[in-house]
Parts: structure tokens; sequence; C-alpha cells
């Protein structure tokens, strides 16, 4: 536990000293706001679809509604570090609103509405051109630096990864946990399924807001086929499930491996990413339910074994 | 006469066409351990689910220790102290032992227990149902008789007034079954009042203080257990006429 803390300061230690130390890298520093952004949203999608089990594929709705809010009010002058909050809390308010009718569905049918819902929101964010500016969309004016860039996507990831620790080690981890196992027999045991469900997916709609806000603050311009795409919604569930489902650190740990190869493979092979990405998920659902985590730790246990 | 702690008052539940449960009017007295038998299909289960909470009654109304729960969330009913365990046993798989109890010990008790007394009071749990050694393996490596253990102990872990025990002694084989039959002596020594669904008509006998018999979703006859298992309808109800 002791050294678990150490290499965690350790690493935080070296985010943070990333941008000083490598001035000039900057294309190093932008692949690292990619992961951390991303990392951000797969622990978020992961607190509902990892720690619950409710597989949702139409988070991208949360990212969308959270970049749509913060550009709109920046158009109103509001600065952009000021939007966050509202990104995340609009996010989460409309998470409650889908939660409600979803949550009577379960498993898969669970899974299949919120494609529908995700779907749903891009074509509302599509056609409502007086707020959205349809599909033209909308464009942010001024940039923050690269480094300020960096440092707020360090920030919101830091903020779900410790969400997500917290969440583990606590009585309401418990309850998700056993949600995710059999829901029936949680509530049976005097959990309100529902209730811990419906907070599971605020939290996870809020990360995503606030990640909305982030991803605004870099490419400066967002339409719904960018933040509200079913692509987006797709990679959420890759990157979990790839790096280790319902773990702390497995969603991070997957979302740098899909940005990373998703960057070599986008500048050298168009769109072979997507066959990448689809063989590599069917492997680790195959071979390493756990994911790249899990063969991590056994490779940790073998070689501990061996000295 | 002890106090009655649970009521039932015309409680139906239909499927569709079918009438699993009809008309059923059921009082159980506080500190009793009151058997409820009938052949298979009679409706027993579905009487406990919908005492639980797990199934809404089409008609009728169930009260418990003075306030009316039937149709209430079934969270909430095991929080005002009713626990029931699964006939075809449901541990959570992916947690192991203590974790399974943890989950009874966190949220069924009110009001919530902190923490480390949760913790203690799981583990207590564990060791009164001759699971503590096995407290760190996962639910998934436990024989049927532990699991079946692990039904008990979870619902145990909620602190309730009421324990319904859906027939917690099949698959069991004799030693298993004495030592689950201790089990639930003791538990109802403790002050629990205790509901079994129970086909093993030894083990019952020896146990319940009173006797329920539901033939095709009606209530039959209430009495004594020699009474009840000697009574000419009972015969019928599972053997058939000719053995009456």
């Amino acid at each position: 536990m002791r050294r678990r803390r150490l290499w965690s300061l350790l690493a935080l230690a070296v985010a943070l000293a990333l941008p000083l130390l490598a001035p000039h890298a900057e294309y190093l520093l932008d692949v690292a706001f990619l992961v951390l952004l991303y990392g951000a949203m797969a622990t978020g999608w992961n607190v509902l679809g990892g720690f619950a089990g409710q597989v949702s594929f139409g988070h991208a709705a949360f990212l969308g509604i959270g970049a749509y809010t913060a550009a709109i009010l920046v158009a109103q002058g509001w600065p952009i570090w000021a939007t966050a909050l509202p990104a995340g809390a609009l996010a989460a308010l409309y998470s409650l609103i889908i939660g409600w009718p979803t949550f009577r569905l379960r498993g898969p049918y669970f899974s299949i509405a919120t494609i529908g819902i995700g779907e749903a929101t891009r074509l509302v964010a599509l056609n409502w051109t007086s707020l959205t500016g349809g599909a033209s969309g909308l464009t942010l004016s001024a940039a923050p630096s690269p480094a300020t860039q960096y440092y707020a996507a360090l920030a919101l990831c830091c903020g779900a990864v410790g969400a997500a620790a917290w969440i583990q080690s606590s009585r309401f981890g418990y309850a998700l946990a056993a949600i995710r196992s059999d829901t029936d027999a949680a509530e049976t045991l005097g959990v309100d399924t529902t209730l811990a469900k419906t907070q599971a997916l605020a939290i996870s709609a809020f990360i995503l807001g606030v990640a909305g806000c982030v991803y605004a603050m870099h490419y400066l311009f967002i339409s719904p086929d960018s933040v509200f795409g079913f692509s987006t919604s797709i990679a959420l569930v890759v990157m979990p499930i790839v790096g280790g489902l319902g773990t702390v650190l497995g969603p991070l740990l997957g979302a740098a491996v899909f940005t990373v190869l998703r960057e070599q493979l986008e500048a050298n092979f168009q769109n072979l990413d997507l066959l990448v990405f689809g063989v590599l998920l069917c492997a680790i659902v195959l071979f390493e339910p756990a994911g790249l985590l899990g063969i991590f730790n056994g490779l940790r246990q073998r070689w501990r074994k061996h000295s | 006469m002890a106090q009655t702690l649970l009521s039932a008052r015309g409680l139906s539940r239909r499927f569709g066409g079918l009438i699993a449960v009809r008309d059923v009017d059921l009082d159980v007295r506080e500190g009793e351990i009151l058997g409820l038998i009938g052949p298979n299909g009679a409706g027993k289960s579905t009487l406990f689910k919908l005492i639980a909470g797990i199934l809404r009654p089409s008609a009728g109304s169930v009260t418990f220790a003075g306030r009316s729960i039937a149709g209430g969330r079934t969270s909430a009913i095991c929080r005002a102290g009713i626990a029931s365990t699964h006939q075809i046993v449901r541990p959570f798989r992916n947690l192991s032992v203590l974790d399974n109890v943890l989950i009874g010990a966190f949220f069924g008790r009110r009001p919530r227990p902190p923490h480390e007394a949760a913790r203690r009071f799981a583990l207590e749990t564990l060791e009164r149902c001759g699971l503590l050694e096995r407290a760190d393996s996962p639910s998934r490596t436990l024989t049927l008789a532990g699991l079946k253990r692990l039904e008990i102990a979870r619902a145990l872990a909620t602190e309730p007034k009421l324990l319904l025990l859906d027939e917690v002694l099949a698959g069991l084989n004799p030693t298993e079954t004495d030592a689950t039959l201790e089990l639930v002596r003791g538990i109802n020594a403790g002050g629990t009042t205790i509901v079994m669904v129970e086909h093993n008509l030894r083990a019952v006998r020896g146990l319940c203080s009173r006797l329920v018999v539901l033939v095709e979703g009606r209530l039959l006859l209430e009495g004594s257990p020699d009474a009840v298992l000697a009574d000419p309808r009972v015969v019928e109800a599972y053997l058939g006429a000719a053995h009456a």
C-alpha cells in the first residue's frame, strides 16, 4: 500500500514536470494531453460500465453536452476554466433524466437503449441549429497555451482516477460490485440498486461533462459528429475493456494504448485503426478478460515466484 | 400468546392466467419457527417473494411490526427487518465470502453501521455459520452446502427480525443437514423469527413449532407439526387420494 502511494507520487511528479522537461517537444505534450483526456473519459465511463457493470454505448452524449455547454458559455463571455463546473453539472443532470427510464432495463437491453439515447442526443444537437449551430458546429476563438491545456487535462485525469480509487474502496463501491454480480441479490440484501446505479451514472456523466470542456479548449471546434459521434461512444467502451474493466488504473492504461496506437496508425494508414482495435478487443475478451492490467499483474506474480 | 410479527391478509398473485397464490391469510408470531409446506408448485416460493417484496402482490396486504409493507421496495423491506435466502443460491461470484456477507452488513441494517463495526459483525456472522476459515476465498469456490450457508450468513448479516429460509436443506447430505438444522435452531434461539419452506418433513417435524400447508396457492390448514402431518388432507395433497 505504501509502495503504491510512492509510485503514484512519482508518476504525478513526472507528469507535473513534463512540460518543463520537454519544452520544445510539442508533439509529445500533445500526445500526453490526449492520453490524459481520454484516460479521464475512460475512467468516467468505467465508474458505471466497469464498477457497476452497466455497459453504456451512449456516453458520448455526456461528453457532447459538456463540450457544447463550454462552447456556448465561452461565446457568452465566460472564461473557459469557469465552464468546467457547469459542463459537468449539466451532463450529470441530463444523466438523471435518461437514467430514470433506461435503468428499468437490464443487461443487453440497457446497453441497446443507451445506443438510442446517444444517437437521439446527437440528432437533437444536429437539428437544434439556433443553440448548437447545427452541422456547422461551434468554434472557440482562442486556445490556452499547450502547457495550460496539458495541466487542465492532468487535473481532470487525477480527479477522475482519484474518484475511482475512492469509490472502489468505499461502501458505495461494494454496492456497485454487488450490482455488477447480481442486481436482484443485492436488492434483497438492502442495497437500493436503482439509487446506486443512478449515482454511478451521475458521477460518470459529470466526469465526461468536464472532459467535454477540456476537449473544447483543445480542439476549438466542436460539431455533433465529433463530440456526439457513435465512434466516441465505442472508444469509451473499448479503452476500459482493453486496459482492465472495473479496475482503477485499467481505463487509463487502455486510453494510453488506444491514443498512441491511433496516432501512429492514423498518420500512416487511414482507417486501419478500426481494424486493429477490433482485433485487440476480440483478443482481450477471448483470452484475458481482465485486460492489459490483468496480463501485467499475471506477469508480476510469475516474476515474484521466480525471484 | 406471543405477539404477531407479520400478518398477511387476502394475499394473491397472478401470473397472467395462473393464480400462484390466492387469498392467503397468514400470521407469523414473534419468536417462532413456522414451517411452510406443500407439494411442488403450491406457491410457497411465490408467497415468500411477496413477503420479501421481490414480487408485488396482485391483491392483499402485508403488515410487518405494525407497518404496511406490501408493494414496497425490496431493499427497504430488507432494512425494515425481513431477510430472505434464495432457493437457488445466488452468491456474488466475483466477491470473496467475507465481501458477500459485508454487503448485507453494510446495507441491510438501519442505521448504517460504521465500516469497522460492519466488518466485525460480518466476521462474527461467518463464524456463527461455520464459514470463517473460508472468509477470503472467492465465493465461487464453495461447495453447494457452503453456498447455502453463505445465503444464510448474508441474510443474517442484515440482522433480520424475520428470516425467510427457502429450502436451505435441499441437496445437502445427512451430516450437512444436521449441521444446518443446528444453525437454524441457534439463529432462532438468538431471537430471530423464522419462516421456512422445506420439503424435508422429518426436519420440519423436529424444528418447527407450527406448520402451514399451502396447496394450489391456497392455505389448506395450519397447526402443530404432528397434527398437520397426520391430517388426511395433507397426505392426499402430497401422495394422492389413494394413500389418504
